[in-house]
């Protein structure tokens, strides 16, 4: 920790222009590696190319921007909600959850055009999300509310591994889904357009505001459950409604762009590095650290052996992993508690 | 005149990891006044401070002011009783000053920004524990009894009616704990009510009442000036101490054998 | 089918002895491992849908006692015991059947531990045109089948030729995107696939250059702007444009999409006997959006 940390604001500030940067360089990132965005302003320019930027490389860019934030802030509350610096989002099964529902929706759209109409309407994103936020809800009954953190944690681990053999056994039965299911495991923003964008903006904007209300809630757990109890703060129902946040931000992220790791475990150690500052600030500005990580991953998924993709989800962890290496490096595992 | 209890409980029983703690215990504290919760290891008394603080028991009441805990609306019970935990893991990274406001919690509106009165109040909470001078570095960075008084100073700032510290001196040097406890006695001259629990006997004994708390049960409850606490006391640590009068305060030293 | 990328597969050449009374067969597979056979075998477990396949278009369906999980053709294999998957089969039900020889994939684990239980294993495994020509020679030596491959071989090149021939005039030439799976994951000129494509008389927008099934950027699609489009209804979907920004494709607005479904699906992206089958669906649907 610095002698004298970043003022969040400044922090923030610099959050936003790291974004508007990476927003302008994305639109430039495409099949043909990196082009000027200035030529596609040009009164000679190729009508294709501006099309392009328009329908597909804006929506990705702005996609992977909402899809980190989102990552970011859910990575924020579990970190704050568990007291543990290393929660991240997918502690209680969502990841697991997502996969099965994508499994098993992709399983059956093979199977008949006809059969399980309700399910081909909700598509893949939709099954991908109802998987996420239902592993969280089958937790959360589990473990019988919000009560108590330990039970929250061995039932996140129990549907974690059961769902998590459940789309195992999916995928041994429908071998024929296996490029695409690992394709969704491992991360992309092909499939972001704009109504994908404005969904994800709209619950963005709905988590922020919920999370940011209960922040004094991780505040108070931040000095430890029994002295939060006696602060007066309604402990049970108000974990509960932050998981349910967290489970809101993670599944959105997840359906739109399958499981991306390590983004919302670093984002809020990265903000703890650079700044000190209560949860209020906190949640935000890992919204917008996450935001501009999945930026730079899928900047440079998309670049770097143009015109073929790599899977950002690798990216992620191979720079999360860095970080996480050089974290140990320089600090005592005791600062960190 | 009937005397005002700040807290009471009713054939209090709490049990732990499937074992009962406490015993049907009966227990009436006196509002205004310091009382220490002594006892041997094990006896009991942080659970029944947890208790008092309402963190939970499986039968019998607990009251506050005369009314039981869970017909307190949460917020107003929060203002009217403070309560600093032993050993409570606090996340490292927030400042000495942020941990402080914390204690004013339940005075803020849920959205609101502190106001001008919790500012005072925290300031006045980290002065009184010399914790002022450096608010602005991180809990993390503080040795174990600078930690401590700024968890202290977090207790303060509720400005709380009903004061419950458990261990409170844990890491503090003697300068600190003599700090301690006049602050205890300015705050009971101000008509707090503090309840401690110390393994620190003859800090303990510088309380106004001493309740001596064995195997979960009350054994003794009364002045700590007189003399059948004083032999409660002697008792309940199997004679290993006793207790002695010097310039006019109690103090209990180790009673070692008789050299033969 | 199996579109993992794994080692090139070698050719498999094979000799027959010509000892006239007790005739030992020497093919080699595709590990370039020598198996001898003292005789045609009459018990065949096959873990790979595609040998099964095989086996079948040279006429020794019969012979066949057991096949692996995925394999769905021909329906007279239906009422065999399932012995698990390719990569993992049920090693004891695989010895239960008493095999003469047992056909699998290269990359499957369960090559050693069948070899050193005292089986004969043939591995295999088809990936280009050329490969499931020497697949089908390998077993026909393995079967000793006097004629050998050849008049499969031929049959198979006269459905690719009919299927060329049935190709309406105004699609030759037309440059087509074919989508493999979700990702987007496309067939490049160099996968069998791509090979079919080309014996079709279509121009395959991904070049050889970026490898047989190249994960690409779907921008690349926008700007190479094929004029047909191809794939299973599980990667292009059924109505919706199935990546942002491809409804702005001449493809789509002219509606010349092929989307499989079912069991076609998996016939135009299986390697093996039915790439003609597999030509014909394809020459049939580019029928239908070229009238």
């Amino acid at each position: 920790m610095s002698a004298n940390p970043l003022r969040p604001a400044w922090l923030a500030l610099a959050l936003l222009l790291a974004s508007l940067l990476l927003l302008l360089l994305g639109a430039g990132v495409g099949s043909t590696g990196w082009e000027s965005v200035w030529r596609l302003a040009a009164p000679d320019a190729d009508p294709l190319a501006w099309q392009i930027v328009r329908d597909i490389r804006l929506p990705r860019t702005v996609g992977a921007w909402l899809a980190g934030a989102l990552l970011g802030l859910a990575g924020a509350v579990a970190q704050g909600v568990f007291r543990n610096p290393l929660a991240d989002p997918y502690l209680l099964g969502s990841a697991s959850g997502a996969s099965l529902g994508v499994a098993l929706a992709m399983a059956a759209l093979g199977v008949s055009p006809f059969a399980l109409q309700g399910l081909l309407r909700l598509g893949i994103t939709g099954a991908a999300f109802a998987g996420a936020v239902g592993a969280v809800l089958l937790t959360l009954l589990l473990a019988k509310g919000a009560h108590n953190t330990m039970r929250l944690l061995l039932a996140g681990v129990v549907v974690g591994v059961v769902l998590g053999a459940a789309s195992s056994m999916v995928l041994m039965l429908s071998p024929e889904i296996m490029q695409a299911m690992q394709s969704f495991m491992l991360g992309s923003t092909s499939f972001v357009g704009w109504g994908a964008c404005a969904l994800m903006a709209a619950v963005l904007a709905l988590v922020v505001l919920l999370a940011w209300s209960l922040s004094r809630v991780l505040d108070g757990l931040a000095l430890g459950e029994s002295t939060a109890l006696s602060l007066g703060l309604p402990l049970a129902p108000l974990r509960l409604l932050l998981i349910v946040v967290m489970a809101l931000a993670t599944g959105t992220a997840v359906a739109q762009t399958g499981l991306i790791a390590f983004v919302g475990l670093a984002a809020p150690h990265l903000v703890r590095s650079l700044v000190r500052a209560m949860h209020g600030w906190l949640l935000l500005l890992s919204a917008g650290m996450g935001a501009v990580l999945l930026l730079g991953a899928d900047l440079l998924a998309r670049w770097l052996i143009a015109p073929q993709e790599l899977p950002v989800g690798v990216l992620t962890a191979v720079l999360g992993g860095t970080y996480l290496l050089w974290l140990m490096h320089r600090r005592n595992v005791q600062e960190i508690a | 005149m009937t005397q005002a209890w700040a807290l009471e409980t009713e054939s209090l029983c709490v049990s732990l990891g499937g074992q009962q703690v406490l015993h049907e215990l009966a227990l009436r504290l006196p509002a205004g006044r310091w009382t220490s919760i002594v006892g041997p290891n094990g006896a009991g008394k942080s659970t029944l401070l947890r208790a008092l603080a309402g963190m939970g028991h499986e039968k019998g009441r607990v009251l506050l002011q005369g009314r039981e805990l869970h017909a307190w609306n949460g917020r107003a019970r929060a203002r009217t009783m403070a309560w600093l935990g032993q050993n409570q893991a606090a996340a490292g990274d927030m400042s000495v000053y942020d941990v402080a406001m914390l204690g004013r919690l339940p005075h803020q509106p849920w959205l609101g920004a502190p106001s001008a009165l919790d500012h005072a109040a925290v300031e006045q909470a980290l002065r009184r524990t010399q914790s002022w001078d450096w608010r602005a570095r991180s809990l993390g960075q503080l040795s174990g009894g600078e930690r401590q008084r700024v968890l202290l100073a977090r207790a303060l700032a509720v400005q709380a009616q009903v004061l419950l510290m458990d261990e409170p001196l844990a890491n503090l040097d003697p300068p600190h704990q003599t700090d301690w406890l006049q602050c205890v006695q300015e705050l009971v001259a101000q008509g707090t009510t503090v309840v401690s629990v110390l393994h620190e006997v003859s800090m303990a004994l510088q309380a106004q009442e001493l309740v001596v708390i064995a195997q979960g049960r009350v054994l003794h409850q009364g002045g700590c000036a007189d003399a059948a606490t004083h032999r409660a006391l002697e008792q309940v640590f199997d004679d290993r101490i006793q207790v002695r009068a010097i310039d006019g305060q109690w103090v209990a030293l180790p009673r070692l054998p008789a050299p033969r | 089918m199996l579109l993992s990328a794994s080692l090139p597969g070698m050719a498999a050449n094979a000799q027959v002895s010509s000892a006239p009374a007790a005739a030992a067969i020497t093919l080699t597979d595709a590990r370039g491992r020598a198996v001898q056979l003292a005789a045609p075998p009459q018990r065949i477990v096959s873990l790979l849908p595609s040998l099964a396949e095989s086996v079948c278009a040279l006429g020794a369906c019969t012979r066949i006692v057991g096949v692996d999980r995925y394999t769905t053709w021909p329906p007279a294999l239906a009422h065999l015991p399932r012995l698990g998957g390719n990569l993992e089969p049920n090693i004891e039900a695989v010895l239960a059947l008493r095999p003469d020889v047992v056909l699998i994939s290269v990359a499957s684990r369960a090559i050693g531990r069948l070899e050193a239980l005292g089986l004969k294993v043939i591995a295999l495994e088809p990936r280009t045109h050329a490969e499931v020509h020497g697949v089908l020679r390998t077993l026909a030596t393995m079967l000793a089948l006097p004629q050998g491959a050849e008049p499969v071989w031929a049959r198979m090149e006269q459905g690719l030729a009919e299927a060329a021939r049935a190709m309406p005039a105004q699609a030759r030439g037309q440059r087509v995107y074919f989508e493999a799976s979700r990702g987007p994951f496309a067939a490049g000129e160099n996968s069998f696939i791509g090979e079919t494509l080309a014996r079709l008389g279509l121009v395959n927008i991904v070049p050889a250059a970026l490898g047989p099934f190249p994960r690409l950027n779907p921008e690349y699609v926008v700007r190479a702007d094929p004029d047909l489009l191809m794939g299973g209804v599980r990667s292009l979907g059924e109505s919706r444009e199935p990546y942002p920004g491809w409804s702005a494709l001449r493809a789509m607005q002219s509606g010349r999409i092929c989307r499989f479904a079912g069991a076609e699906a998996d016939l135009v992206i299986r390697p093996g006997p039915r790439i003609a089958e597999a030509a014909m669906a394809m020459a049939r649907c580019v029928q239908k959006v070229y009238p």
